[in-house]
């Protein structure tokens, strides 16, 4: 059945209004970076840009404003290291959460969920507390520990879905050729759940590179603040004299996440929506 | 005994003690500490050791803190506002994107972009268009014969509120748009087609066939949004700093106030406390009322 003309024009008008309701704010954005300081304060603002300018970006990495690298770099190394840790964890216990039936599973269960609503202001003042303690403040070990508190319980929830669906006859003839229970896990089963991990991975790596709360409270000096802070320093202290180099540091800012989305998306979405409707 | 119970079970304890020592250690038991600090008076500016102060805190809180119902109206406002508004823009979507159309991949994927985005800089972008003198809201709403004189969005008392949630809106309902269409391509075609065929209109095959049929996935979706917006204080923070004044501050961003602006460890955990209090019975009230036939 072909559908009529006049429904498939609907379809398609109404799918180009979703889509500049999401994105003209990033449009907006980009162009503004590469108007000159008249044009983005002209009395009407407009979209067409009359003489483009690269000074915006060459002022964010000039460190006039912010240590833009300094700050990228703690950010690359937090999250990447959040990212391994969590796929570790994510690996093993997401793999017991799919596989190993224990008594009090559901009490672990509830743990999980649980976890995922203890976060941000709820513990942020005992994290403080400890961080002082253990000379811990300021450094990119409590942010990759406390990143890990957001991404462990959806990295565990994820990975136990990935290797719910993949086959048991496979640990089975795995067991039965005398491997021992690690050995499957880590040469037949892992293997299987690449696409998962990769997907945990870098969905943490997405979640910590995001995070502004908590390095807020945790850093304070380039010895760990991530970018995130940095901008919004920014944001702080120029108010709206410098709006092109603001922009031009949050569009830096923002490029990794999308790319890192962009490879990880269907993968992603799989994982979230099967977590989600499981409850 | 214990010795086949470990043979048994042993293996799987192993594999998760990881997940359940790691959130013992860092989420749980802060959150007893949070609990514990509140009935403390602990202030870092004051240099006065931490002493037992019962419920003082708390006493302050209710009787003599002019901020307080304010921040709880506030509260509310921002949760159920919020959510509600996710919600409105996520059915429309998710319906759209639920069609045949060219290249859905590619268009399912940049609905998400918002999402994954960090809230700083969509703070950061907002605040732009927002902006009182140069703002392109102001600038299409003047266009339009909206608005005669611009509005600074931010700043005013009764705007911030509809400019905030539209923007936590905007933001938040990709997450929701996706459970949403997860759920839809569980609905059976055969079904609306039934319907189709005996004359029920496509607003009737939405309401009677479609919104019963998600209903279980707007339950749970529902649940995580609530949840989410309430734990994270940031985009009002990013945007607002919960001002002008205390006219966005809500018990979030008041935790953050009292325990890292003015460095009142013991008042902010009392805050936090309350917090988290509130969003149990949020989710308690709102399973009451619509989880009865999802379970």
């Amino acid at each position: 059945m072909r559908e009529p003309t006049i429904q498939r024009a609907i379809k398609y008008i109404c799918l180009i209004i979703l889509m500049i309701f999401t994105l003209f704010p990033f449009l907006w954005l980009i162009n503004t970076t590469f108007k000159t300081n008249e044009a983005m304060f002209a009395s009407i603002p407009t979209w067409w840009i009359e003489d483009i300018t690269f000074e915006h970006y060459t002022w964010a990495f000039s460190g006039k404003g912010i240590e833009l690298f300094g700050l990228l770099k703690n950010s690359i190394i937090v999250c990447f290291i959040t990212a391994l840790t969590t796929a570790l964890v994510a690996s093993v216990s997401g793999y017991g959460l799919a596989r190993y039936v224990v008594p009090g599973m559901s009490f672990i269960v509830a743990l999980l969920v649980l976890g995922q609503m203890i976060q941000g202001p709820l513990i942020m003042i005992p994290w403080y507390k400890f961080a002082s303690a253990f000379s811990l403040l300021d450094s990119k070990t409590a942010l990759v520990l406390i990143y890990n508190t957001m991404t462990i319980p959806v990295g565990v929830w994820i990975m136990s879905g990935f290797f719910k669906v993949i086959p048991k006859e496979l640990e089975e003839a795995a067991y039965i050729d005398g491997a021992s229970k690690l050995r499957t896990l880590f040469g037949v089963m892992l293997p299987m759940a690449i696409p998962g991990l990769v997907a945990i991975s870098l969905y943490s790596f997405i979640l910590g590179w995001n995070d502004y709360q908590y390095s807020l409270i945790l850093t304070s000096t380039l010895d760990s603040k991530t970018v995130q802070v940095g901008i919004a320093e920014l944001m702080g202290s120029l108010g709206s004299q410098n709006w092109g180099g603001l922009m031009a540091s949050g569009v830096i800012a923002i490029i990794p996440i999308i790319v890192l989305f962009s490879l990880i998306q269907k993968f992603l979405i799989e994982g979230l929506t099967a977590g989600g409707i499981k409850g | 005994m214990v010795k086949t119970f470990l043979r048994k079970y042993g293996f799987g304890y192993a594999l998760l003690a990881p997940v359940v020592i790691y959130l013992v250690a860092f989420q749980f038991y802060p959150l007893f500490e949070t609990i514990r600090i509140s009935f403390y008076d602990y202030s870092l500016i004051s240099g006065n050791k931490m002493t037992f102060a019962g419920l003082d805190n708390y006493e302050r809180l209710f009787n003599s803190d002019r901020n307080f119902w304010t921040i709880m109206f506030n509260s509310v406002i921002w949760v159920f506002g919020s959510t509600i508004l996710q919600f409105m823009l996520a059915v429309p979507a998710a319906l759209i994107l639920s069609q045949k159309l060219r290249a859905r991949g590619l268009w399912r994927g940049l609905m998400m972009v918002p999402w994954v985005s960090p809230v700083i800089i969509v703070g950061l972008i907002w605040k732009w268009i927002y902006d009182g003198h140069n703002g392109l809201l102001n600038h299409y709403l003047t266009d339009i014969n909206l608005i005669s004189e611009n509005i600074i969005w931010l700043g005013d008392e009764f705007w911030v509120w509809p400019a905030l949630l539209l923007t936590s809106a905007w933001k938040g309902f990709p997450y929701i748009t996706l459970m949403l269409m997860a759920g839809l391509t569980g609905i059976s075609k055969d079904m609306t087609e039934a319907a189709h065929i005996d004359g029920a209109n496509a607003w009737k095959r939405f309401l009677h066939i479609t919104i019963p049929l998600l209903k279980p996935i707007i339950y749970v979706t529902g649940i995580i949004t609530i949840i989410a917006t309430w734990t994270k204080f940031e985009m009002i923070w990013a945007l607002t700093n919960g001002g002008p004044g205390f006219t966005t501050s809500i018990l979030p961003t008041y935790v953050y106030t009292n325990a890292f602006v003015y460095f009142d460890f013991g008042y902010g955990s009392a805050v936090a406390t309350l917090s988290m209090l509130f969003v149990l019975i949020f989710a308690l009230i709102y399973a009451k009322m619509f989880g009865k036939d999802n379970g």
